[in-house]
């Protein structure tokens, strides 16, 4: 509030020569309206964010037994850095997040749009049915969502597994080697009715007339798919692409509620996961800073990375 | 703040304690204090239990200024709360005078250098859950020692069943029996601390699991208590269970379980060691801003060892075994209808309490400790062993320790 305000005194002056009343009211109307989200941007979005930054470069250091003889905080330069990228358990998590989502967002992306495409072709029967049962998972939250499936995962409860079984077929939905992927079907499960809905709405948005002149050209609909359809989600497909990608370096619910259910997952399993560990289990606010913005980062790469890959490839 | 000086008792006026706890129904105790105390009245408020949320928001709370007078504080988390200044030095308040009503190996769980930082609310000593009908079908009885626990489970292999389960992703319970084999890992010497994590008792319990997960005497695809372990215990696959007392309420979430299970002394090592161990166990702390430190002692002291204290916190929160040396609580010194009437508590746990590890104290980082120690274990499944993970877990911790600013040197056993 107090830079909205000073914000609007040291503009005044300077540009209230004439009409002084009215133009005050002018300047003061758009800072009002801002005022209620700015409030809450800065206080909530970008001042965490500085202290963020600031914690991350600083270091507290305790002398005697307990710090009993002093605790003393200074300017570290990288070091705490340096401490997030020794440490293995954080960047083997980073690894494990870009693994997960090469296969995961690409698996999801892929179903997404076969699903949008299915429902907006001409053929579709119920499509209105059939959008909000595919999204309704997404109405579920993760937590919930982890647990129900958690029920389908543990051996002595899950039917599945007991089917298997009769066809002795042993299954591991838990083990160390597979629990990433029985957390990446939760993942897609989730999301995969929402990203279709993005789709459905930029193919809602192609005009008619497209279509019409694709059928006076003799297009089945394969060819309309391929070369109509495709070609105009791409920036759908770009979008929920780039979400996705940083949905999951943001994982964190699933795996932390499977946790209790499979010793596989430690305490650093997601990144999420690791810096959370690091400011809230052992109480290093500064290096779960360091982390956070270390996490920031790659997100921010990868991203970008992506962004440009597809910007080159449509020139 | 523990060199500050020493604050006086309100004379005369109203004082209100906030005590924030994961207990629940917490207020029905206090309230039972309240009626008797006018002057000094104990709010309690639920909080989300320990690292489950609890500590952060104390942790929080203590970084602005504030935060209740008592707090519900493990054990084992104490130290971490010191390292912040979190905590009021009670002996400075006079808490050594009740010192001899309290179990003395708790007493020594919460004692540092010349201080006192929790009054012990609760732990829970060690035995031996087992279901008799399930041993008898290869004609054994409870296993009395380590190495007739390890001849039973080879036998109830051959008709599928584990005699338990070894937590991988849970070191506490390795820590717990090795602490049982006369381990005490880290101690304080002077201005610095030591650590041993490679004495002969930890080193040879490391080598007794490694070989029984080797032979697949115990299963480590779960731990006690959690959802695929009910599904096993209720499917006639789990034997026994070594854990702690307060483990019979779990126990009975156990479906159709009732009147199968019975409890034993926890099994013991060879040569050397103690008759039990202990896991959990928890305290309540006076909180470094709390402006009536002695007022909160005092009601501590009358929650954890008076007559209708106890009874009070079993009744209403079921609280682990009681720290009070001398009464471990009516309800507890009757037999179990769960465990086919047999009087356990006074059978089995009381003993178990005189016969723990004295020596063991907890130490600033041992959420991290145990994390680190987590990670080792779990390389078991894919060809690592106890061995070196307790071996590298002593490198990574020392580490830890420097990482905080804090001295700390190995000894050799």
């Amino acid at each position: 509030m107090t830079s909205t305000v000073s914000a609007t005194r040291t503009r005044t002056p300077s540009s209230s020569l004439r009409g002084k009343s009215q133009h005050r009211k002018r300047m003061w109307a758009p800072w009002a309206l801002l005022g209620p989200f700015l409030l809450l941007f800065i206080l909530t979005f970008a001042l965490p964010i500085i202290i963020a930054i600031g914690e991350s470069f600083t270091k507290v250091t305790r002398h005697g037994i307990f710090g009993e003889k002093g605790v003393t905080t200074e300017f570290a330069w990288f070091s705490n850095y340096a401490q997030a990228l020794a440490n293995g358990n954080f960047i083997a998590s980073i690894g494990r997040m870009l693994l997960f989502g090469v296969v995961q967002v690409t698996v999801m992306i892929a179903a997404c749009t076969v699903l949008a495409l299915l429902l907006e072709s001409a053929s579709a029967r119920w499509p209105g049915f059939f959008r909000a049962a595919y999204f309704l998972p997404y109405g579920i939250p993760g937590v919930i969502a982890t647990i129900l499936w958690s029920f389908l995962y543990v051996p002595g409860l899950s039917p599945l597994i007991d089917i298997a079984g009769m066809f002795r077929i042993q299954l591991d939905f838990l083990g160390a080697g597979t629990v990433l992927w029985s957390i990446a079907n939760i993942v897609t499960w989730t999301y995969t009715g929402y990203n279709m809905l993005i789709i459905v709405a930029q193919l809602k948005a192609i005009p008619t007339d497209v279509y019409e002149a694709a059928k006076v050209d003799g297009a089945g609909p394969w060819r309309v798919a391929r070369s109509i359809q495709l070609p105009l989600i791409r920036p759908a497909l770009v979008l929920t692409t780039v979400f996705s990608i940083i949905g999951t370096l943001q994982l964190f619910a699933e795996p932390q509620v499977l946790q209790s259910v499979a010793p596989a997952i430690d305490s650093e399993y997601t990144p999420n996961l690791s810096a959370y560990t690091t400011a809230f289990a052992y109480n290093d606010y500064n290096v779960a800073a360091a982390q956070a913005v270390l996490i920031a980062a790659v997100a921010f790469i990868l991203s970008f990375t992506f962004l440009r890959l597809t910007n080159r490839s449509s020139k | 703040m523990n060199s500050a000086p020493v604050i006086r008792p309100a004379s005369g006026e109203k004082v209100t304690l906030t005590y924030w706890a994961w207990l629940k129904d917490l207020q029905n105790v206090c309230d039972i204090w309240n009626a008797k105390n006018p002057n000094v009245q104990v709010n309690a408020v639920w909080i989300p239990g320990g690292n489950g949320g609890g500590y952060q928001k104390m942790h929080s709370a203590l970084a602005a200024g504030g935060g209740p007078d008592l707090a519900q504080i493990e054990l084992r988390t104490i130290p971490e709360f010191m390292l912040v200044n979190g905590l009021v030095d009670l002996a400075r308040y006079g808490a050594k005078d009740y010192a001899d009503r309290f179990d003395k190996t708790l007493w020594g769980q919460v004692s540092f250098v010349d201080g006192v930082y929790g009054i012990p609310q609760d732990s829970g000593p060690m035995g031996l859950y087992y279901r008799p009908d399930l041993l008898q079908k290869v004609g054994a009885d409870a296993p009395k020692t380590w190495d007739d626990w390890a001849a039973t489970a080879a036998e109830l292999r051959k008709a599928k069943i584990y005699i338990d389960c070894f937590p991988l992703a849970d070191p506490s319970w390795f820590t717990a029996v090795a602490t049982q084999a006369g381990a005490s890992w880290l101690k304080v010497d002077g201005d610095s601390w030591t650590i041993n994590m490679t004495d002969d008792a930890t080193l040879n319990t490391a080598r007794f699991f490694d070989k029984a997960i080797d032979k697949d005497l115990v299963t480590t695809a779960y731990a006690g208590f959690s959802t695929p372990w009910f599904a096993a215990a209720a499917a006639d696959n789990i034997a026994t269970l070594t854990s702690a007392s307060w483990g019979d309420a779990l126990l009975e979430g156990v479906s159709g379980g009732k009147g199968k299970w019975r409890v034993a002394a926890m099994p013991t090592w060879p040569k050397g060691g103690y008759g039990s161990s202990y896991i959990g166990g928890s305290t309540a702390a006076v909180l470094a801003n709390s402006k009536h430190p002695k007022e909160a002692l005092e009601f501590a002291i009358w929650m954890q060892t008076s007559k209708e204290g106890i009874d009070a916190l079993i009744k209403n929160c079921g609280i682990g075994w009681s720290p009070d040396r001398d009464y471990i609580g009516k309800q507890r010194e009757q037999p179990s209808a769960f465990f086919g009437g047999q009087n356990y508590n006074e059978e089995v746990f009381l003993p178990a309490t005189h016969e723990q590890n004295p020596d063991w104290s907890w130490w600033p980082i041992t959420q991290q400790s145990f994390n680190i120690l987590a990670d080792g274990f779990r390389k078991k499944s894919s060809g690592g062993t106890l061995v070196d993970a307790v071996a590298q877990a002593e490198k990574n911790i020392i580490t830890a320790f420097r990482n905080k600013g804090l001295s700390i040197r190995k000894v050799e056993s």
